[in-house]
């Protein structure tokens, strides 16, 4: 409701500037909004997840669970629910409700990315390193798995039997990298190693199109809000971004879908490729962190043109999100774990802290009223202005505002933990004395029996006191 | 009944988060404190922060900020979870009388004895607009409407005015009560699709006005001394509570059609003045009431108090009195 005060000019500006702060809990690793934006979930290396409040920038719960790095954050459409996968070769849903594990599935081979369904938060699709992905259905607690194919679909059979072959057996070789739910959840989009996007029927799970969109690996499938695009990030240093074809469509034919690609970023110059790629909020925009490098590329869609590159620490950076309705972005640095944060800070209007003032661009000649400095008597100015007041004053309608997401009645709200007592015990510093703190090592806390040791020998005391001795 | 205790000087504000699990209370020593509502055992770690008495409190919606007014002149934004001091808003030149959250968590009001009501982003925390009225007299509370759209803020010139923050123009002017030296306080109200504004007077009674023809509909009288305030119960019950110098705090239940009559309950116990809130738990037709206790004077000592099993609750802090401040002095 504050947008009726904010200046137009602020918010005409529909991307990032500057950075304007960072998050910090242990090595983050990914990141991901909420719908609504007002959360956002972060995978850490030691396999915590932790949920920040954008509102405060402050850690909102820590979900404990997976033992290894966290690889992919999905959220339901309520919010309620995040599905996480691991490199422990699990995936789980959380419940944030109360922080717990509301199913836990394990895989065979490690998980590349696991995206919820976008209606139903017990289902899930998963694409697997070297192994077929999956559906996976977890109403009942037996979680229940569904291959997908990762073959594409060929238009037209080989005659001869040695081509047919060949062709068999390079699809063999295919295997899916990246998957993810259309809008509706009633077909997978799914990238595959050598380069083919396969569109999947997810009620009878076969392939129904299939196009090479590239050469190399398909790294990364992301769609928009509204589920009408697609951007590819590729191992070509290509990213691609593509028009969908309603598939929910009654008269969907699937021979006459037709995927074109739309744009194609790239950097021509420095032959960048792209560690993670985001659209913006309204997919009028795409973003993208550059391997090897410390920039954010940001591009727009109507024309293909890149209109800003947002320098940042020096610092490379990893996944790299966009928040749902401002402008904002939010990327992982890939040394530190240091969540960094690109936005805009608008500048303090001084007319509104004087009301009687106004800015004006250049001085202007003051006309004085007519009746400007008339002598009324009080009672008089204080019945004329109690008559002015005769407007018809709604105190009690909410007008809905546009474009927000309309905040259901029953729509899920985390509850406000006020005891994170476990917040504090994992603090990179630790205080040894009054204003002294010290870095915590990166090994305290994990007992590999190390802390019993004593020192080895004499001289390792002594280059221990070395550097004292120097710094006085 | 359970008495919250900690607190080394007087109590001047409570506030109930939003999913009423738990309060937070603004004292003359300078600190906030959080309160489990279920056991009555405070938070650990009290907002430290104001350099002067805590004057207004009040809750985000979400329940994840709590915006706090001082003497100190500022309005300080607190992470609740980690209770940290997100932000420090240089707000007015005299003591911050009031502070609100718009429905949605994205606007705060404040208000003071300069005459000034300050709109800020929560998120930016920019000054989006100032509200000053030609008299400027000093505005004691300022809270916004139901919507959103407008705030009300009273003031010392017996005046309740609401006023549209973004034009910065006053729409309604209610008038008929008398306020002049306490820092009153009232609400919004709603029966059946009418909103009505309730306040106290320095009078002793209780005034209800129709928000659009800016009408007295309805005056009742149970107070002995000034009522310093009126808070309503959510919802279309027309239920309210009020709580008057005269230390005793009246629900009141709306009878027949608009017909607010007869205190069915009084609680008294406060010997002391009482400033205070009332106000009605979301959850179902239980009935609490926000009690503060104006602190004027009076001090942890006669906070004894028994939890939920019935063991004394030992004290925890040491039980020096340490000067309230009248409401006068503020408000002079």
């Amino acid at each position: 409701m504050n947008l009726s005060l904010v200046d137009p000019f602020v918010l005409a500006q529909d991307y990032p500037e500057s950075t304007t702060g960072s998050l910090r809990s242990g090595h983050a690793t990914c990141v991901r909004f909420n719908r609504k934006g007002d959360l956002l979930a972060t995978g850490r290396v030691d396999g915590t997840v932790v949920i920040f409040d954008v509102e405060t920038n402050g850690v909102a719960r820590k979900l404990k669970g997976h033992t290894r790095q966290v690889q992919s954050l999905s959220w339901s459409r309520d919010g309620r629910y995040l599905l996480t996968s691991s490199q422990d070769w699990k995936c789980n849903i959380w419940d944030l409700q109360d922080g717990s594990i509301l199913r836990s599935v394990r895989f065979e081979t490690p998980v590349y990315i696991a995206e919820l369904h976008p209606w139903n938060h017990l289902k899930f699709v998963v694409s697997l390193f070297e192994d077929q992905p999956l559906i996976v259905d977890a109403s009942e607690p037996e979680a229940a798995k569904m291959n997908l194919p990762s073959a594409p679909k060929r238009t037209q059979y080989e005659e001869d039997d040695t081509a047919r072959e060949r062709q068999n057996a390079q699809d063999a070789k295919q295997s899916t990298t990246v998957a993810t739910f259309t809008a509706s959840g009633d077909h997978v989009l799914s990238g595959t190693n050598k380069g083919w996007l396969n569109i999947i029927e997810v009620s009878t799970r076969t392939t129904i199109y299939s196009t090479k969109i590239c050469t190399g690996v398909v790294i990364f499938l992301r769609l928009t809000n509204s589920g009408r695009d697609m951007v590819i990030n590729a191992q070509d240093r290509v990213i691609r971004t593509i028009q969908l074809p309603n598939l929910s469509a009654a008269d969907l034919d699937p021979d006459t879908i037709d995927i074109e690609v739309e744009h194609k970023f790239q950097d021509v110059v420095n032959r960048l490729s792209w560690n993670h790629v985001a659209f913006s909020s309204t997919g009028e925009y795409v973003t993208a962190s550059t391997y090897n490098n410390h920039d954010i590329y940001i591009w727009e869609r109507n024309h293909g043109s890149l209109v800003k590159i947002l320098e940042g620490p020096k610092e490379e950076h990893g996944v790299v999100e966009w928040h749902p309705h401002r402008p904002l972005i939010v990327a992982c640095g890939l040394e530190s774990g240091r969540i960094h944060i690109w936005s805009i800070i608008p500048q303090q209007r001084w007319s509104a802290l004087a009301p009687d003032f106004a800015e004006v661009e250049e001085n202007v000649e003051y006309i004085e009223h007519e009746d400007e400095f008339d002598i009324h008597p009080q009672e008089e100015i204080h019945k004329r202005r109690l008559d002015l007041e005769d407007e018809d004053i709604d105190v009690l309608t909410v007008e809905p505002v546009k474009g927000e997401i309309v905040d259901e009645e029953n729509s899920f709200r985390m509850p406000v933990e006020l005891d994170l007592n476990d917040s504090e015990s994992e603090e990179e510093f630790v205080a040894v004395g009054r204003g002294e703190m010290r870095r915590k090592s990166p090994t305290e806390g994990r007992n590999f029996g190390l802390d019993g040791e004593l020192p080895g020998s004499a001289d390792e005391a002594i280059k221990k006191a070395k550097p004292k001795t120097k710094r006085r | 009944m359970r008495t919250l205790e900690g607190h080394l000087a007087g109590v001047s504000t409570i506030a109930w988060s939003p999913d009423s699990n738990a309060i937070a209370s603004g004292s003359d020593d300078k600190t906030i404190r959080l309160w489990h509502r279920a056991t009555g055992k405070p938070y650990p770690a009290p907002l430290l922060g104001h350099h002067n008495y805590v004057y207004s409190l009040a809750f985000s919606p979400k329940g994840n900020m709590l915006a706090s007014g001082s003497y100190d002149e500022a309005v300080f934004l607190w992470d609740l979870r980690a209770r940290r001091q997100m932000r420090s808003l240089p707000a007015h030149s005299d003591p911050v009388g009031g502070v609100d959250f718009i429905r949605d968590g994205t606007l705060v009001c404040s208000c003071s004895t300069d005459g000034l009501i300050r709109v800020w982003d929560a998120a930016t925390g920019q000054c989006l607009q100032t509200i000053v009225h030609e008299d400027n007299a000093p505005v004691t509370t300022a809270r916004f409407s139901p919507n959103g759209r407008y705030i009300l803020a009273f003031t010392l010139d017996s005046c309740i005015r609401l006023w549209d923050y973004v034009s910065g123009t006053c729409k309604k002017t209610y008038q008929g009560h008398i306020n002049v030296k306490y820092a009153l306080g009232g609400a919004f109200g709603v029966t059946g699709s009418d909103a009505f504004i309730a306040s106290g007077s320095e009078t002793g009674e209780i005034y209800f006005w129709d928000v659009k023809s800016k009408d007295i509909v309805q005056k009742v009288s149970g107070h002995q001394g000034p009522v310093m305030w009126v808070d309503t119960c959510p919802g279309q019950s027309g239920t309210l509570v009020s709580g008057g110098l005269d230390a005793t705090v009246r629900i009141w239940v709306d009878v027949n059609e608009d017909e607010h009559d007869h205190a069915n309950g009084i609680t008294t116990g406060h010997e002391n003045n009482t400033a205070l809130q009332g106000f009605v738990d979301d959850n179902g037709g239980m009935v609490q009431v926000k009690i503060e206790n104006g602190g004027y004077g009076d001090d942890a000592r006669e906070r004894m108090s028994v939890d939920v099993n019935g063991q004394e609750t030992p004290a925890q802090y040491a039980e020096e009195s340490i000067g309230g401040i009248e409401p006068e002095e503020m408000l002079g």
